[in-house]
């Protein structure tokens, strides 16, 4: 747990980069700094293993004032990763992560296997990278290196200031979802600073937006879009917060599994018929035997071929109809409007039909945050 | 196209056409006659030359030719060799009968062959050719050791005829065998010079470039400052100590040594008042507090450290050239590397911080205490030898001449090579430690390194090859520089320049030139490997 505690920094010109910052980061979560620059995010961070030193008040890491310990032993128990990396060009990838065990005086063994460990543990071949130099990796590779150095000595705590910005945007994607997995399983208390709104409500299990060296509004990301405190963070978090907030949102927590007008491949026509009347729909899904989505089947197409269901079915692969389970609502929506469907299957992984999700249900989804919206300003 | 092929050729070829490869010189100081390589009549052997100088000509043409490397090698070894001994046989058969080719009158006493401008030029091209081809065989993915044995084939075989005494006629061997001896002690003396005068200036510069690097405020003018040295002539530097060093060397040593006392005392006092008042003043008062020090600390800062400097070179002279502490000298070379070769094991084949590392560095850390025991001893033994350590009484009969120190001679001359050398080195470690990334620094810090351990493992690593550039740099101007202070009583290499521009005799500022040309690529390559053993794969430029 981190604690800041009514904290202030002064700079020797008299600027006041932090005015008084009262904020709990709790064990095992993400919580983002954000704010446009000069809000003192970044000072805030850098406070917490003393890179910068507090003016006033205090921050408690651990249940313990931070300057309890001496500046360097209170850095090796955090983690710190930054935008720029910061790998040590002439250490090999190995050396540069075992920098901080080296220093707790780790044995080679140990610190070999803990190597290794991280290496597998942020998707890199130990056997194929320890050796090399960080200028033989490619940038995600870096990236990854600076995380699992930051890893190092498992320390429960970790600062990370800007880790992904300095990487291109489909890099940047995947070094995020991969984050999030090896989180849920190493549960870190992170500070994580960024300036960049959808990497904050996709990172943190809590977001700080600061201002001019003051908290504006701390909360999660679905309460922050939803009842955005003030004009400021409103304007902050963009007029698409509605969007965003579906992008909160995964497909499966909406989809509707009973809303399934399905037909079989060896069913009747007069079968599909009959399902298509009893669902009120225009069209009903035809999977095959396991299950798998084959395409769809509507009255135009009956009439055309009114003898066999697989001649009037529209074939098509369920990747261009349905939608996966575990995208986001956002996905979902970009998906219907861009096919003009009102209503889409939710396939599994292989395809597995698992239910749908209507247009009507995203709308609403929306709406419901406009309206609690106007509820909150007026 | 191999255009460096065709510019072997050319080199050669034109050499050989238009300038005169040999001279024929009635004695050794008035000039002679000179011999084009096509006026040796009736003897067709040497326009095999000229027909070699062509052959690179035409295969730089052609590309489609697989074997172009080595017919290029071998063709430029060929011209290499020949260019050597064909000119050779030419000046024994000129020596037989020289009054046949001289003009009346001249004064024929052991007439001699110099080599001139065509055989210079050959030379030239053929090492040129030589090259040309190395870059094919490369390019085609040669082995590495084919490559040096094409590039040190023709350099070596030449060697040893020169050392076979195949190449005795020409005139720089006929002065070399004269001045053998001579050439020895002044290529050492040379040598310790530039090497002392190197050590210091790195001791000096790299501590400079330091604080330069971690004060804003001073880097300017420490800047500023070294790059004025450098803007004085060397020998107006030279002429500049004389005077002041003079009066030094006689005056008592026990006198200065309080002054240096009294003045250090100041100079310390006044820093360290600096740095813990550092954050409660204005920033004026704090410039005021630096130029104090400076000031305070500069002039006794000199002294001691020409005294110093000059103590220490007359030692080395006295150990390398007197058999008196040869037992010492070779204690102490023999620890010295010892402790070199321990602290290279340890940081490139053990593990850091293991248990093996930590004994292999206290050994290391015995090693050169033994080492600095060593020095003391020699010291002990050279200054007793000098009444120095005789008693109160003698000591207070000692001047600082008795240490080595007057206006002319070595001292002069290691305090102007010293300070000849600062630029590079001040520079290059200025620029080596302020280029390192910021980011790297700060990630180092946030992990939580000490200032030593950031200063240790991560900017003097990645600084180290900007200072060796530094180094090389110096060492190699040093050795040029070297040469000038034969004008105020030093000796070396310059000695032999000298003469010869005073005889105006070619030879013998060759006998000068070319070991210190020789000793400048020595030192260049032997610091680039030092260089390169000690800088990590993962920061090394990559060579073309």
């Amino acid at each position: 747990m981190i604690e800041f505690q009514n904290v202030v920094k002064r700079f020797p010109d008299g600027f006041a980069a932090v005015k008084g910052l009262d904020l709990t980061v709790h064990d095992g979560e993400i919580c983002v700094f954000i704010g446009p620059s000069g809000c003192g995010k970044t000072t805030s961070m850098r406070m917490v293993n003393r890179l910068l030193s507090i003016t006033e008040g205090k921050i408690m890491v651990e249940g313990r004032d931070n300057r309890d310990f001496p500046a360097e032993e209170l850095r090796r128990k955090i983690g710190y990763a930054i935008q720029q990396i910061g790998l040590f060009p002439h250490f090999t990838v190995l050396d540069n992560i075992a920098v901080v065990p080296r220093m707790l005086g780790w044995d080679d063994t140990r610190i070999r296997k803990r190597v290794d460990e991280l290496l597998e543990l942020v998707g890199l071949d130990p056997d194929i990278n320890r050796d090399k130099y960080p200028r033989q990796l490619s940038g995600g590779q870096q990236q990854r290196v600076g995380v699992a150095r930051a890893l190092g000595a498992d320390p429960p705590i970790m600062l990370m200031d800007e880790p992904f910005g300095a990487i291109d945007p489909i890099t940047r994607e995947v070094l995020q979802e991969e984050f999030l997995q090896i989180q849920k399983e190493i549960s870190k208390t992170i500070i994580f600073v960024t300036h960049d709104i959808d990497e904050a409500i996709k990172m943190g299990d809590r977001i700080a937006i600061l201002r001019d060296g003051s908290l504006e509004q701390y909360d999660t990301p679905d309460n922050i879009l939803a009842h955005p405190k003030d004009r400021f963070v409103r304007d902050f978090v963009g007029s698409d917060r509605s969007l965003k907030r579906l992008g909160l949102i995964r497909v499966h927590e909406l989809m509707d599994p009973d809303l399934l007008p399905t037909v079989r491949l060896r069913d009747s026509v007069e079968h599909a018929k009959k399902v298509i009347a009893e669902h009120k729909v225009r069209s009903a899904f035809v999977v095959d035997e396991d299950g798998v989505l084959k395409g769809w089947i509507d009255m135009e197409g009956i009439r055309q071929s009114p003898n066999s269901l697989v001649d009037a079915m529209m074939e098509a692969d369920y990747n261009e109809i349905g939608v996966r389970k575990n995208q986001t609502a956002r996905e979902a929506l970009s998906a219907m409007v861009a096919r003009s469907f009102r209503i889409t299957p939710v396939v599994d992984r292989k395809g597995q039909l698992l239910g749908s999700i209507t247009l009507k249900s995203l709308q609403e989804l929306a709406e419901q945050g406009w309206a609690e919206e106007e509820a909150g300003t007026s | 196209m191999n255009r460096i092929a065709m510019l072997g050729g050319l080199i050669a070829g034109l050499g050989f056409f238009f300038l005169p490869i040999l001279n024929l010189k009635p004695n050794r100081l008035a000039s002679g006659t000179s011999f084009n390589l096509l006026e040796f009549q009736g003897d067709d052997r040497y326009l095999i030359l000229f027909i070699l100088a062509l052959v690179p000509l035409a295969l730089a043409f052609r590309d489609e030719l697989e074997s172009r490397g080595w017919l290029l090698v071998g063709a430029g070894s060929l011209l290499f060799l020949l260019t050597l001994i064909l000119p050779a046989m030419a000046g024994r058969m000129l020596l037989q009968d020289p009054e046949a080719y001289l003009s009346g009158g001249a004064f024929i006493r052991n007439p001699r062959i110099l080599p001139t401008g065509g055989f210079a030029l050959g030379l030239v091209g053929a090492y040129v050719t030589i090259f040309a081809g190395v870059r094919d065989l490369a390019r085609a993915g040669v082995q590495s050791w084919l490559q040096a044995l094409a590039t040190w084939f023709a350099p070596v075989v030449a060697a040893i005829l020169l050392l076979n005494g195949s190449f005795d006629v020409y005139s720089i061997l006929v002065e070399f065998y004269a001045n053998g001896a001579a050439l020895e002690q002044k290529f050492v003396e040379h040598l310790m010079f530039v090497g002392i005068s190197l050590l210091v200036g790195f001791v000096v510069g790299v501590g400079l470039g330091l604080w330069a690097s971690r004060d804003e405020r001073v880097a300017p003018i420490i800047l500023y400052a070294v790059g004025i040295i450098q803007t004085i002539p060397s020998l107006a530097l030279f002429g500049v100590l004389l005077v002041p060093l003079a009066r030094l060397g006689s005056q008592q040593f026990l006198p200065v040594a309080a002054f240096f006392g009294v003045s250090a005392v100041i100079a310390i006092a006044i820093g360290a008042s600096y740095v813990f008042l550092a954050d409660r003043e204005p920033g004026q008062l704090r410039i005021v507090h630096l130029l104090a020090t400076a000031l305070s600390a500069a002039v006794p800062l000199a002294l001691f450290v020409g005294v110093l400097v000059s103590f220490v070179f007359r030692l080395a002279s006295i150990g390398f050239t007197s058999g008196d502490y040869a037992g010492t000298t070779s204690t102490i070379g023999t620890l010295l590397l010892a402790a070199i070769v321990v602290w290279a094991v340890a940081r490139w084949t053990v593990a850091p911080d293991s248990r093996l590392r930590r004994i292999l560095r206290w050994a290391n850390w015995a090693l050169s205490g033994a080492t600095v025991a060593g020095v003391i001893v020699l010291f002990v033994q050279a200054s007793g030898s000098s009444r120095a350590l005789g008693g109160v009484e003698s000591l207070q009969a000692l001047t600082i001449r008795d240490l080595g120190v007057s206006g002319i001679g070595v001292a002069p001359a290691l305090i102007a090579l010293t300070l000849y050398s600062l630029l590079p080195l001040v520079r290059n470690t200025y620029a080596g430690l302020n280029n390192v990334d910021n980011a790297i620094i700060d990630s180092g810090r946030g992990m939580g390194m000490t200032p030593t351990q950031r200063f240790m493992q991560i900017e003097l690593p990645l600084a180290f090859p900007v200072i060796m550039a530094g180094v090389r740099n110096a060492g190699v101007a040093l050795v040029g520089i070297g040469t000038v202070a034969t004008v105020i009583g030093a000796g070396g290499l310059g000695d032999f320049v000298i003469q010869g521009i005073v005889n105006t005799s070619i030879d013998q500022i060759l006998l000068g030139a070319i070991p210190a040309i020789g000793l400048a690529l020595v030192l260049d390559a032997g610091l680039r490997a030092i260089e390169g053993l000690l800088t990590s794969p993962g920061i090394k430029q990559v060579q073309s």
